[in-house]
């Protein structure tokens, strides 16, 4: 269960040229919940504020305002036990290069206060599930991004996660692998997990996800299944969505 | 603590998948120094070797004929040669010749008169082998100058003594040990914070701006390890590294200093004088010195963790990181030099300095004159100062804008 009550965040960054500070405010008031076998997709241009998002609920940053609650947890004050029970995954994240799939899991099965056969028989099992049981002992500095990504996701399941956070997983993976990746999030689903995805590639959602939010410059616009939006919206395909979004924007500039 | 611990275990285990820093972090400071001294070692024996053995060459302008006999009286250490063409001074600087000598040449005359002639001697101060020939000449000169002084007196039935009222005999009270000490002692310090900053910095820049860089940082984050425990698993690993280096220096240094004492010693054995340095020599490479030497690089490579973390994660990428250790370098360089200094354990306010008072203690310990009280004010001063830096960077690397910038 995710509960999110009215999030802000915003940076301060500084302009090389002008030497003058600006604050870019990336999230502006985003209120959502993500009950246990559901999917959420969180969709969104670049730079429209998923990532800071999903690193909010994750703990990984703070929200100026507003709560975060994980699993009954809020991950202000307690960040250590809501990402005990949370599985993290994102484009951000690179895995060590220097060791196996097999070394990897074993380390972050102690990392995270996973019991050592407990962690092994259950990273096999990951490893299996994504096709990679015979790379386990193979360093990984070989590896295609596919076959990081994959042990990143093994990586980030490990420790029996009821809350999964995956932040854009299938973005630069070829078919196949995307495919195994959305077939895993319905499996975390069908497991009674709370599963929340971001994504600016809009067809795989469709297929995927029970409900959907539509970020665009840091606020949230629809929250409701896919099927839903596009029939608010009167169009054929999400994508369209985001072209009247930017479309009422500039009107509203103008 | 647990967490901390394991990131310790994670850092070791990724470096130990890299050979070459493992190789030039742990094992050349072990091959370093048995090499440096041995090499150190045969270099000046050979080179001081050869240069008494062999006798100097001399151009002597003597009209009188009273100093030729002189110098070639026994004809090892001194060989007369003819005058070497073009410019004297350029054929001595040329090392064509060690010396040149032109005697009064009315000395014979002046000899007879009971009057002082003149015996000028051309040398090249630079040229240790220029130096020993006119060491060599003054020798012989100040011989037949007894004899001389000798037969005068006998012609008046003098006492043989009437020329030398005084006779100043001396002793060398510090030893040879403690002068090797003390040279010992005042670069010593300063190898071992240069190897100790070097040697953690790659490691340190690795492990945190390189982790930020290669996009593995936010993985360790994500679990459930609190950041303060990942900070010092990685504060901790910097040290030990830093500890490792410093012990290993330390232990192959008293290694090759010890093998260069037992060397001396057989080499007494087989004839020739012993040599009475090698008591005192051994007494530095000694476990209290070693030991109390040790105890004081502890607070100071806690140190230098501190600051190369700070600067590791404060940085974007590895160049950054790296931009803004390498004065560090600089600065330990400089504290170096300073602490090699002549004199400088003269400054009344440098046990008050930190970092500097750590060198300046361990170069007291190695030339054997330890100052306790100096000792505590370095030891205390370089805890505190350690334990500070441990409460600024935990405080600082905590902030969200040091994991995430952009
Ligand atoms: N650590 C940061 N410092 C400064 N600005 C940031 C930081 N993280 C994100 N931003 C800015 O916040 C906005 C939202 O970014 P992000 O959440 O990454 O978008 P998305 O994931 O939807 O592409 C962007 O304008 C981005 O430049
Ligand atoms: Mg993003």
């Amino acid at each position: 269960m995710i509960q999110i009550t009215d999030i802000y965040k915003s940076f301060i960054v500084k302009d090389k040229k002008t030497r003058s500070k600006m604050k870019i405010e990336a999230v502006k008031g985003i209120s959502l919940t993500v009950k246990p076998g559901e999917i959420y997709g969180l969709l969104g241009p670049n730079g429209a504020g998923k990532s800071t998002t999903l690193r909010m609920i994750a703990g990984l940053m703070q929200p100026d305002a507003g709560s975060i609650e994980v699993c009954g947890i809020n991950s202000q004050r307690e960040p250590e036990r809501a990402r005990a029970t949370i599985g993290y995954l994102s484009t951000d994240i690179s895995i060590y290069n220097r060791f196996t799939p097999r070394e990897l899991l074993k380390l972050f099965g102690e990392f995270q206060g996973v019991e050592a056969n407990v962690a092994e028989r259950r990273g096999i099992h990951l490893l299996e599930r994504l096709h990679m049981a015979e790379f386990a002992d193979v360093k990984m500095e070989g590896f295609s991004g596919g076959q990081k990504q994959k042990v990143s996701i093994a990586r980030a399941l490990l420790h029996d996660p009821k809350v999964v956070i995956f932040d854009e997983p299938t973005t630069g993976l070829d078919v196949l692998t995307a495919k195994t990746v959305l077939d895993l999030l319905k499996i975390m689903k069908s497991e009674g997990r709370t599963v929340i995805v971001s994504t600016h590639v809009m067809p795989m959602v469709e297929s995927t996800c029970d409900r959907i939010g539509i970020i665009f410059e840091g606020a949230l616009h629809g929250d409701a299944s896919p099927r839903e939006v596009l029939d608010r919206w009167g169009v054929k395909t999400l994508d369209e969505v985001f072209f009247q979004l930017v479309a009422d924007k500039e009107r509203g500039v103008a | 603590m647990r967490g901390a611990l394991l990131i310790v275990k994670k850092e070791f285990m990724e470096l130990s998948k890299d050979r070459k820093t493992m190789f030039f972090t742990f094992v050349m400071p072990l091959i370093l120094y048995p090499l440096i001294f041995s090499m150190m070692g045969k270099l000046g024996q050979n080179d001081e070797a050869q240069r008494v053995a062999k006798p100097s060459r001399v151009w002597l302008v003597d009209p009188s004929g009273l100093v030729a006999p002189v110098l070639g009286a026994d004809g090892k250490t001194i060989q007369v040669v003819p005058k070497p063409e073009g410019d004297v001074k350029q054929a001595i600087r040329d090392q064509k010749l060690e010396l040149a000598v032109e005697v009064d040449p009315k000395a014979a005359e002046k000899l007879a008169r009971h009057e002082t002639w003149t015996v000028k001697a051309v040398y090249d101060r630079s040229d240790d082998s220029s130096r020993l020939a006119l060491d060599r000449v003054k020798k012989a000169m100040a011989a037949q100058d007894k004899i001389w002084v000798g037969e005068r007196l006998q012609a008046i039935k003098a006492s043989a003594d009437l020329a030398v009222p005084t006779k100043v005999e001396t002793e060398d009270a510090g030893g040879v040990g403690r002068a090797i000490g003390k040279a010992l002692g005042s670069f010593l310090p300063y190898l071992l914070m240069i190897m100790m900053y070097s040697g953690a910095m790659q490691p340190g820049i690795y492990c945190t701006a390189g982790e930020k860089e290669r996009g593995t940082l936010l993985s360790l984050l994500t679990t459930s390890i609190p950041r303060s425990q990942i900070i010092i698993g990685k504060l901790l690993y910097v040290f030990s590294i830093g500890i490792i280096v410093a012990v290993i220096n330390l232990l192959s240094m008293s290694f090759s200093m010890s093998r260069l004492i037992a060397g001396e010693a057989a080499h007494a054995a087989q004839g020739a004088a012993a040599h009475p340095a090698m008591a005192d020599l051994a007494a530095l490479a000694s476990p209290a010195v070693l030991g109390l030497s040790f105890l004081l690089i502890i607070p100071l490579g806690l140190f230098f963790a501190n600051f190369i973390i700070l600067g590791g994660i404060q940085a974007r990428n590895t160049v950054e990181a790296g931009t803004a250790l390498m004065p560090g370098v600089f600065v330990v360089v400089f504290l170096g030099v300073f602490s090699m200094a002549p004199g400088i354990e003269k400054m009344a306010f440098l046990p008050y300095v930190p970092v500097l008072n750590v060198s300046l203690a361990i170069r007291k310990l190695f030339s054997q004159q330890a100052n306790y009280w100096e000792y505590a004010v370095a030891l205390g001063m370089t805890i505190g100062l350690a334990a500070l830096m441990t409460w600024v960077s935990t405080r600082m690397l905590n902030r969200e804008s040091a994991i995430f910038k952009v």
